[in-house]
């Protein structure tokens, strides 16, 4: 039989190359890894001119504003395709290890200068030079690299436009506050999140409450009455409990107001991109800031609330009592993924007020000031009548009987004036928190 | 696919001795079977048809001793309580059917596999398949709180691998016998990670059954027992757990077939008909099967005894009608006989009826598995 030698490394197979074996007379060829290219530093200059390029938001693409050269991203719109990582055990103790606390350094590949960047900055442009760098493995200590993003798609001056209107919007807020108000420059910043999926299966057990009319004879009035009473019976159900993309932010609430930011969700997934340094070029972006791991809790706890939520919906009736569940977690994966917001702030009367804008869809949310008279004045005309039919029926009470009619008309009047009131006062100052 | 093979059959003639023993090429009158009898085997009636008688006769066969043996770990004195478990189920047992009998005609046999080793050379791909571990959890809500508990899941990852690979396979199991899987499923299955080296002297009061399958016509059963001992071998190299859709395309070489012996008991008794039915017990596990037949000749005469007594007790009836004018208290006598021997009558039937209809149900081998 004739020999073959050499005939191992005859393979050649696309894409593959050879990885170690645990068996010496076997060789072993696993799919090629793919390159990291986004983990090397970058450098954005115009190859026509050489000034600074950053990515353009109208143009879709790495722009040069000095020569108006302009270079499409190279990346695919993913959507709800975009890959979901599983919870495996490797990934909740590499996540748990989160990162260090020193500051990164950066070397500019541009001018050679060396940068310190506060924690999780991955991209910056040097103060030296101004080129504008992107750079993952600024933020080491960041064990998970977003792999998805939705990338800006409202410009710097819409976002003006609709902030302004935004600003005009609502009676109890100073009427010179759009027209006043200055707003400090915006700037696009991609904030770190993660978006959770599950399939839960609920299941309930409870007693529930039926309300029977029931007929019984009354002895001393002699005839027969109605009453109704609560029969109670155990039951239980199961529901199943799909959650697609259920999103939890990524930023410390130290430096994000998520009450502001929950206010601009949500984000259509549908735009969701493969993650690519271009988008980046020029804007700020973060890294992660709470793990993967306690952004699940945060999560968990979300879903099983709501899981709890869709219970009580199955229960037929709304008498229920010794309630008890379960949820049973199933296919949960996650995905680390940016998304664009624009923060800004600004100031009317001495005061500083943050406002963010959905950089995806333009919703704008933020705090507002409130014109305090305009509430008071409110509340006054809500109490107002109630007082004053009380005030007529006084009078008419003491002459005669009569007066009972506007004194109960009043106390309801009045009733509804409080709670009207309480509702605005609260949502004044709802407007002007953080 | 060209198969060298390094181990020629040769022609063992008449007579001829084998493994500097007493052992000879025998056959089977009447089944044809083939064995490697000592000379008190010869003439003697042939354990796995009781019909035909064993005769020298020459053999073509691989004329090296057998390299690996499973031994007897049923031990004879354990075979009596086998045979009373396997017997005692029938109630209307023929004459020839009783442990006494079946422990009598025990014959220990080995029976034969091959064992193929191989070099292989060539190229392999496959799924590899990866353990991994995932958290998931369960949350419970009572008494107006939640109580979380984490669950850890295994999950396999599949991911493609392929490779080349040099290697001696060794002793790789395969059929030896025409009638393997039917031997198999007789004996039910060994286990043969005990087995050990063979020792001529550890066979010596057993017959050891010829192989009849020749290499060229076992290779095509053993290639796929080769190629998953294989996949086994590139998993391992691949630091994999799993395999699934293993191919390989390879130059199978220095092919070596050697002998691997199987334990096995056979007993027999005779029906009604004085046909042997042949009992197979696993010499390892213990196993016994074989049908289980009631003999209707004995239902009958048992029927034809009970029906007599009810005749006797029928006429002593009539008797006492027919007396009972003149002589009262016979007309008692009359009616207890004429009760007792309707119901004796009726009672004759099942004996009569019971075997054939137990033969019906247990026509196909009764399995017995011991632990
Ligand atoms: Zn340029
Ligand atoms: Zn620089
Ligand atoms: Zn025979």
């Amino acid at each position: 039989m004739t020999e073959h030698p050499n005939h191992e490394t005859q393979i050649t197979i696309e894409g593959f190359e050879q990885v170690d074996s645990l068996v010496s007379s076997v060789t072993v060829y696993a799919p090629k890894s793919k390159p990291s290219e986004e983990e090397q530093s970058r450098v954005y200059d115009c190859p026509n001119c050489g000034a600074t390029t950053a990515y353009d938001v109208a143009g879709g693409g790495v722009a040069c504003e000095h020569c108006g050269y302009i270079s499409p991203v190279k990346s695919k719109t993913l959507g709800k395709i975009a890959d979901e990582f599983e919870f495996t055990l490797e990934t909740i103790s590499q996540a748990e290890r989160g990162w260090g606390i020193k500051r990164q350094g950066l070397h500019c590949n541009a001018c050679g200068a060396e940068l310190s960047l506060p924690q999780g900055v991955i991209s910056t442009s040097c103060p030296y030079c101004a080129s504008n760098q992107v750079n993952l493995t600024t933020s080491l200590e960041v064990f998970i690299q977003p792999r998805f993003l939705i990338p800006f798609k409202i410009t710097i001056e819409q976002t003006h436009q609709l902030s302004k209107t935004w600003l005009g919007k609502g009676w109890f807020h100073p009427d010179e506050l759009s027209a006043s108000s200055v707003i400090r420059r915006f700037s696009g910043i991609y904030l770190p999140f993660w978006t959770f999926d599950a399939n839960v299966t609920a299941h309930w057990k409870a007693q529930v409450g039926y309300q029977k009319t029931v007929r019984h004879y009354n002895a001393s009035q002699k005839r027969w009455e109605t009453r109704t009473k609560i029969e109670w019976r155990w039951e239980n159900g199961t529901v199943p409990i799909n959650i697609d993309d259920h999103l939890v932010t990524g930023s410390s609430s130290q430096h994000i107001s998520h009450k502001i930011l929950e206010q601009i969700y949500p984000y259509q997934m549908k735009d969701l991109t493969a993650y690519h340094p271009d988008y980046l070029a020029g804007w700020q972006a973060q890294a992660y800031e709470t793990t993967l791991t306690d952004a699940w809790e945060t999560g968990k706890q979300a879903i099983r609330e709501a899981a709890k939520e869709a219970c009580y919906q199955d229960i037929p009736t709304s008498h229920v009592r010794n309630f008890s569940m379960t949820a049973d977690f199933a296919d949960e994966s996650w995905r680390y993924i940016l998304l664009p917001v624009y923060l800004a702030a600004y100031k009317f009367e001495d005061k500083t007020y943050q406002i963010m804008v959905n950089g995806q869809t333009g919703l704008v949310a933020g705090q507002k000031p409130v014109a305090w008279w305009k509430i008071w004045l409110a509340i006054g005309a809500f109490l107002l009548p109630g007082l004053i039919l009380g005030l007529i029926g006084l009078p008419l009470l003491l002459v005669g009987g009569a007066g009972i009619l506007p004194i109960g008309a009043g106390i309801i009047l009045f009733g509804i004036g409080i709670v009207l009131s309480i509702m605005l006062y609260n949502k004044a100052r709802q407007s002007e928190a953080k | 696919m060209m198969v060298q093979q390094v181990t020629p059959l040769k022609i063992i003639e008449e007579g001829q001795r084998l493994w500097d023993s007493d052992r000879q090429p025998a056959g089977c009158t009447h089944c044809h079977r083939t064995f490697l009898a000592h000379d008190s085997h010869i003439d003697s009636s042939c354990p796995l048809c009781r019909i035909g008688h064993l005769e020298p006769q020459a053999l073509q066969i691989n004329p090296a001793e057998p390299e690996r043996m499973l031994p007897f770990r049923i031990k004879t004195e354990h075979l009596r309580s086998i045979f009373t478990q396997f017997s005692s189920g029938v109630w209307i047992k023929p004459e020839d059917f009783t442990t006494e009998n079946l422990f009598q005609r025990t014959q220990k046999i080995y029976w034969p596999l091959w064992l193929v080793d191989s070099d292989v050379k060539g190229q392999w791909q496959m799924e590899a398949g990866f353990d991994y571990q995932v958290e998931s959890s369960k949350e419970y809500f009572q008494d107006s709180q939640w109580r979380s508990r984490k669950i850890v899941e295994d999950r396999i990852r599949w991911e493609p691998r392929l490779g080349g690979i040099k290697y001696h396979v060794d002793n790789v199991p395969v059929p030896a016998l025409e009638e393997h899987q039917n031997r198999q499923q007789m004996t039910g299955a060994y286990r043969l990670e005990n087995a050990g080296p063979f020792h001529l002297d550890q066979s010596n009061d057993a017959l050891i059954e010829a192989p009849d399958l020749p290499p060229t016509d076992a290779w095509p059963l053993a290639k796929p027992q080769v190629n998953k001992k294989l996949s086994q071998v590139c998993a391992e190299a691949s630091g994999a757990q799993h395999s699934r859709n293993f191919s390989i395309t390879a130059k199978y070489q220095n092919l070596n077939w050697t002998q691997f012996l199987l334990p096995m008991y056979t007993s027999y008794y005779q029906d009604d008909e004085g046909t042997p039915q042949i009992l197979v017990i696993n010499g390892e596990t213990g196993e016994i099967q074989g049908p289980r037949l009631a003999s209707q000749k004995r239902g009958w005469r048992i029927a034809a005894i009970i029906g007599g007594i009810a005749a006797v007790l029928l006429l002593l009836a009539l008797l006492g009608f027919l007396i009972s004018p003149i002589f009262p208290p016979a007309s008692i006598l009359a009616v207890f006989s004429g009760i007792f021997g309707f119901t004796a009558g009726i009672g004759a039937l099942i004996p009569a009826i019971w075997p054939s209809q137990w033969n019906r149900k247990n026509q196909s081998p009764v399995i017995i598995k011991r632990d």
